[in-house]
């Protein structure tokens, strides 16, 4: 495989990695990193890429995997995730001034366990299918859609709470 | 779209059931329409999910070099390690034939000191040879006069 072709078939897929290791990792600079890395695996492997019928779905599930390990890692050495990039997102800091609660949402689903993150970073923000998701995330449809079902009620009722919050 | 439909959309959305088109109705109509203050809270919701797909990776990327790049890496070095080799050899060789030159210089001057001292040799040996041949000279000088003494002698005798 050629490096064109390489990039024509991973360069389209490139930001839904990155958003799904920002989403993970929080920090902009270490999904960068996340994407770096998990191209370089991909490019290094890109002769095996052919065997496999949806390339989007193994670069999702590499990086998902990368991500992954790079919490265990940072957790056994007791590191923070630093949220301090949140603000530094020019395209997210335009709209949040237009609407604060939009912030809210972004801020809710950091917190959300990292399972349910994931499904609903790919099913509410990139729309994939679900046995597309099913297929990055290795987990089946079913646990999917539970998994959603709970990310996308704690999110609602934070935000229906803050919302009271803000009114009274 | 009817408020009682959105509701039992959002129903179905909140337990995981809605399929993307369903999704995307819901996306729509709280992007668009103004909606009644209990539902409010969802506007941001769908909003944050919109945003939240605005984000790009900012980073370019840097893939090692390609296939035909390495592959021309390579024959540049094959190529650079053919003419160090090339150079090399030829100093080496080079200083080989200077050793050489040296020696067939060395044994050149050897053997003209030999022709020389041969050649004087041979002079020291032509020398007595001259002598015999003045001697040798002399010799046939005498034997002339004797000659013309034995003539003179023989005109006397007669």
């Amino acid at each position: 495989m050629q490096q064109k072709e390489f990039l024509d078939i991973i360069l389209p897929v490139k930001d839904k990695l990155f958003r799904l290791a920002r989403r993970l990792l929080v920090s902009t600079d270490e999904a960068e990193d996340a994407v770096q890395e998990v191209f370089l695996k991909l490019w290094k492997s890109k002769d095996k890429m052919d065997n496999y019928k949806n390339p989007e779905a193994f670069a999702m599930t590499m990086t998902k995997n990368y991500c992954l390990d790079r919490l265990k890692s940072k957790q056994a050495s007791n590191l923070k995730i630093v949220h301090n990039n949140f603000h530094h997102t020019d395209n997210i800091e335009r709209s949040v001034e237009a609407n604060e609660g939009v912030e809210m949402v972004l801020r809710l689903m950091e917190s959300l366990p990292e399972k349910q993150k994931m499904i609903m970073q790919l099913r509410d923000v990139e729309q994939f299918e679900f046995t597309e998701i099913s297929e990055m995330l290795e987990i089946n449809e079913t646990a999917i859609r539970v998994g959603l079902s709970r990310a996308r009620k704690t999110i609602r009722e934070q935000l229906i709470k803050q919302y009271n919050y803000g009114i009274s | 779209m009817e408020l009682a439909k959105i509701e039992s959309l959002l129903e179905t959305y909140f337990d995981g059931n809605t399929t993307l088109e369903e999704e995307s109705t819901l996306r729509n109509y709280f992007a668009n329409e103004e909606v009644a203050d209990h539902l409010a809270p969802y506007k941001s919701l769908f909003a944050g999910l919109s945003i939240a797909k605005e984000e790009v990776s900012q980073r370019e990327l840097q893939l090692p070099e390609t296939a035909e790049n390495s592959r021309r890496m390579w024959y540049s070095i094959a190529a650079s390690v053919a003419i160090v080799l090339a150079v090399a050899g030829f100093i080496f060789s080079n200083s080989g034939m200077s050793q050489d030159e040296k020696d067939a210089l060395m044994a050149l001057n050897k053997t003209k000191e030999t022709m020389l001292m041969f050649s004087e040799n041979l002079n020291k040996g032509t020398e007595p040879m001259f002598l015999l041949s003045e001697n040798f000279t002399t010799g046939t000088d005498a034997l002339v006069a004797i000659n013309e003494i034995t003539l003179t002698a023989n005109k006397v005798l007669k």
